[in-house]
């Protein structure tokens, strides 16, 4: 207990001096203690506060009571905003109409549809597909609100009562706006509050996160309880977008980057008490407020306020209460496969560099008017950027798909990485710099998770993307990161084993052909490692952490060790991602662009090496398909929205594509006698199964016994001789 | 025989529940001592306290002579604490021999004697029965079958303590018995097994010591014949009338 606290007191101390640090080195110069200094900051950081307690609130709310994470809460708001500025500025509908319709009938219209298709179908799913889905769903709700009112027209929407003058406080105007803001987020705790505690309703949704099944003994129908959550979620998502758009402007991406706010909030809160995720809401903006009165960041670090979410995200995570060892958590799932042996994924390397090779030399049909035997400079360049995409899905599989630590942050390591091998080595090109970057990068990844590592999963989801985010404002968007020195260039052509490797277009093709070949290597070294002891014991922490430990496994560094693995070949992809952009600018990295990687790598199937070149395959295709289309403004967002709906759709298919297409193909490759054996006793498995769901009924009544069911039926009633029952249980055992 | 494990007073409160209070178990190698009691007890706490999983409110955990309460659930686990669940807890997307092969890997990091992890593999698998179901991935397993492979895994790490939590549940009849035949070859080799379990003919066969836990206190220990004999014990599980009359 005493060394709990030790460590607790010395974050505090660390975390207090650096805040100090901040502070002080940033000062504006203007006077603390002056009445019209603190009341503006007291006014617009309570005025803004009350937005984030709001939103904060609501997505702890449907945390509580239905244990799915749900990273598209801001994006839902943010998708709530526009359609009440189409109601209220281009139809004209009244404010309070148009509010109406928008928080009273739509939001709760998306929240029950969501807890209907998607949210009941994730309670019992894996934190790894709940977490895909609905980072995927944020991802889709964002992609159809850029499609639906695209991005190049400016829209504005107003301040309630913006002509008025609002009220003198002291020396400080509140703006009505923000006064009506304050007073609707008390309306909201007390509405929140009242309906949790004092309605049938709140009380059994209380339950039902004690104890989802006595709830469901006592009367409370879970299908409504868990809908009105999700509705619930929607309003307060919904009406925490139509305020603060005003402040923020009416764009998608700063109306979903408030998912960050509410997390930090959450984590706050630590998930589950809703007075305090009020209390965090506030705090955050409190601090934003106090940033933006007191402090004056140089230009350098002009980006600086937006991260400090993510900063008191960050501290939060290092004051969570460590997460206890659950027994009893256990998910099995039937899932049959056998390890590749190193023959046959050195046989699976060879087919990606010859798919690649004839591709890149015109021996595959494609798009786009290139002739047989010629691909387009433009198309060998998009090539490249997908492999290199595919290097980073490669570094996320051990990390993800073996020792189950979601990581969203391995996109923004890649972009340091780029950013380090332009300072070092790039610019001189010089091979050595890669490994630098590389042995950078490893202890990188290790750092981001340090503060997670204690923690429940989720924490380590919300930490990476935290950490992303503040890769974008701060950390590659400081002008001595990106200088591109005197030259003005950052990457020379690199010279490696006789290859000349740049962008530009003579070098394109030994570009993408080096890159396919350090891919096929690295996915043959992953297929090793899935064969080694570390791999095993990545994957027994993931399965059954409390089980790993008790076998001896230590938890910890074991999972450090994941990590560096991860940041190392993140880093390494960095360096391929810098040559092959060529060039960096302050938004290069944004932490929205790192999302579709990881979720298309998850829908081909985070476990399985391949699916990263399946999932390079299927970024391929968005601009494939878009081009085949001739480019509609309605596919703009496509590579949004595919991997968006993708991640949705593992929900029902939790396992990955790769995986299920594993099943059924597998028993092609004339070597594999045990795939179609296997594929025979499923077939023969889901008839058995089906006959009981199906057949059964009416049976003999309105149908007649036949032979063939019968036998069926002594089947399903394991009324059979032994041979046949071995057969069907496929285990043998008994023995 | 010599007592390897002891745990002396311990106490754990959740909130204002007390779910063990000042249980005090003591474990003799080369014999099964066994942990029964009604439902809610506090057996499976025990077992948590033991192994780390759950910190104790007070009270001690001695190991080998050693106080271990504060020590984290790996370290126990390389000192010679082993254990199973009474809900699965197995490695569900590795195959039964990988789930061996990890727990006989790990046993490196603290046994230094040289052994092959993968002989080590082997040899259990046959002896638990499981050979030929070795390539199946565990989660495809029924449970009776995955409930061995986590016994093997937890021998893989060759403890000086197994703890069993309701080990034959989910095995049938025959499965029983074989779980008990191994149960006596594994005390007699010099291994200490602690046991909770439901199945009476199963303890009472199987133990040659047994505490008996009810409301999280210790209300009798003593021998199979002992603890059958004792009102409080059938009391607790019959029912408080039956004590006013025994008594």
């Amino acid at each position: 207990m005493r060394i709990k606290f030790n460590a607790k007191f010395i974050s505090a101390i660390v975390v207090g001096v650096i805040l100090a640090f901040v502070i002080n080195k940033n000062w504006g110069g203007a006077t603390f203690l002056s009445t019209k200094n603190l009341s503006t900051f007291l006014v617009v950081g309570i005025a803004l506060g009350g937005i984030y307690a709001i939103t904060a609130g609501g997505l702890v709310v449907t945390y509580a009571t239905t244990g799915i994470f749900n990273f598209a809460h801001a994006a839902i708001g943010c998708f709530l905003a526009f359609v009440y500025w189409q109601l209220s500025v281009k139809y004209h509908i009244p404010t309070l109409l148009a509010m109406a319709i928008t928080l009273l009938v739509i939001a709760p219209a998306i929240g029950f549809l969501l807890d209907k298709v998607l949210m009941r179908r994730l309670r019992d799913a894996s934190l790894v597909v709940q977490l895909m889905a609905t980072v995927g769903l944020m991802l889709t709700f964002m992609g159809i609100t850029l499609t639906v009112w695209s991005p190049k027209t400016g829209r504005t929407l107003e301040h309630f009562y913006e002509q008025s003058k609002g009220v003198q406080l002291g020396s400080v105007v509140a703006t009505w706006h923000r006064i009506i803001t304050v007073i609707i987020a008390l309306l909201v705790a007390v509405a929140l509050r009242w309906l949790l505690y004092r309605t049938r309703l709140g009380i059994s949704m209380r339950a039902v996160v004690d104890s989802r099944s006595l709830a469901g003994l006592t009367g409370a129908k879970p299908s409504i309880i868990s809908g009105s959550s999700w509705a619930l979620g929607c309003m307060t998502a919904g009406l925490a977008g139509i305020l603060i758009a005003p402040e923020t402007g009416l764009v998608v991406e700063n109306l979903a980057l408030i998912i960050i706010v509410a997390a930090a909030a959450a984590a706050i809160a630590q998930l589950k008490s809703i007075p305090m995720a009020f209390v965090g809401g506030l705090i955050i903006g409190l601090a934003t407020s106090f940033s933006s009165t007191f402090l004056q960041f140089g230009t350098d670090w002009s980006y600086a306020r937006e991260a400090i979410p993510c900063v008191i995200l960050f501290i939060a995570l290092l004051f969570l209460p460590q997460a206890r060892l659950e027994t009893g958590k256990v998910r099995l799932t039937k899932r049959t496969e056998r390890l590749t042996k190193p023959w046959e994924a050195g046989l699976g390397g060879l087919t990606m560099v010859l798919i690649v090779g004839a591709w890149a030399n015109g021996w595959i049909p494609w798009f786009s008017g290139t002739n047989w035997g010629e691909r387009s400079t433009v198309w060998l360049g998009r090539g490249a950027g997908f492999l290199v995409f595919g290097l980073i899905m490669l570094s996320l599989i051990p990390l993800i798909g073996w020792a189950g630590q979601v990581s969203f942050a391995n996109y923004a390591i890649a972009g340091i990485g780029a950013v380090l091998f332009s300072h070092f080595g790039g610019q001189d090109g010089n091979p050595i710099g890669i490994v630098f970057v590389v042995l950078v990068c490893a202890p990188l990844g290790l750092a981001i998770a340090l503060p997670a590592l204690r923690l429940k999963g989720l924490y380590l989801a919300l930490a990476t993307m935290a950490f992303a985010e503040f890769t974008d404002k701060v950390l590659v968007r400081h002008p001595s990161m990106l200088d591109p020195s005197s030259s003005g260039v950052l990457y020379k052509p690199l010279r490696i084993l006789g290859i000349t490797i740049s962008t530009d277009a003579a070098d394109r093709k030994a570009f993408l052909m080096f890159l396919i070949v350090t891919f096929a290597l690295l996915f043959f070294m992953l297929e090793l490692l899935r064969r080694s002891r570390w791999a095993r014991r990545w994957i027994a922490i993931s399965d059954s952490p409390a089980a790993a430990a008790t076998i001896g496994i230590n938890l910890t560094t074991s999972k450090m060790a994941v990590f560096m693995l991860s940041g190392a070949m993140a880093g390494f992809a960095g360096c391929m991602l810098g040559l092959q952009t060529g060039a960096l600018r302050v938004d290069s990295f944004p932490m929205f662009a790192g999302l579709p990687i990881v979720l298309l790598l998850a829908v081909q199937g985070v476990r399985y090496p391949v699916a990263a070149f399946m999932g390079a395959l299927g970024l391929a295709s968005f601009p494939a398909i878009s081009e085949v289309f001739g480019n509609p403004s309605w596919l703009t967002q496509l590579a949004l929205i595919g991997p968006g709906i993708g991640a949705i759709a593992m929900a029902y298919r939790p396992e990955g594509a790769v995986f299920y297409s594993g099943r059924d193909l597998a028993g092609l490759l004339p070597w594999r006698n045990d795939a179609r054996e296997e594929k025979a006793l499923l077939i023969a498995k889901e008839r058995a199964e089906n006959i009981e769901k199906d057949e059964i009924n009416g049976m003999g009544l309105s149908r007649p016994f036949t032979e063939d069911k019968v036998a069926q039926l002594d089947r399903v009633l394991s009324i059979t001789d032994a041979v046949d029952e071995t057969k069907m249980v496929n285990t043998g055992g008994h023995s | 025989m010599t007592t390897i494990l002891e745990t002396q007073d311990v106490v754990v409160r959740f909130g204002v529940l007390q779910a063990v209070s000042k249980a005090s178990i003591k474990v003799e190698t080369g014999q099964v001592t066994g942990l029964i009691g009604p439902n809610g007890a506090g057996k499976t706490t025990c077992f948590n306290v033991i192994t780390g999983l759950q910190e104790a409110t007070s009270g001690k955990v001695m190991f080998d002579g050693k106080d271990i309460t504060s020590k984290s659930p790996f370290k126990r686990a390389r000192m010679g604490i082993s254990r199973t669940f009474q809900k699965l807890e197995v490695f569900g997307s590795l195959s039964a021999r990988e789930n061996i092969l990890v727990a006989a890997e790990q046993r490196r990091a603290w046994d230094k004697s040289g052994f092959d992890p993968k002989a080590v593999c082997d040899e259990i698998l046959e002896s638990t029965g499981l050979t030929s179901v070795s390539e199946f991935m565990v989660g495809t397993l029924p449970t009776g079958t995955a409930r061995l492979v986590e016994l093997a895994r937890a021998l893989a790490s060759n403890p000086k303590v197994l703890l069993l939590d309701e080990p034959s549940s989910g095995l049938n009849e025959e499965e029983t018995e074989e779980m008990a035949r191994l149960l006596r070859r594994l005390v007699a080799q010099g291994l200490a097994v602690l046991l909770v379990e439901h199945d009476m003919s199963f303890v009472m066969g199987t133990c040659e010591y047994i505490h008996v836990l009810d409301f999280g206190s210790i209300i009798a220990t003593g021998t199979p014949l002992e603890i059958q004999a004792n009102p409080h014990v059938q009391a607790a599980y019959l029912g408080a009338e039956t004590v006013e009359e025994a008594s």
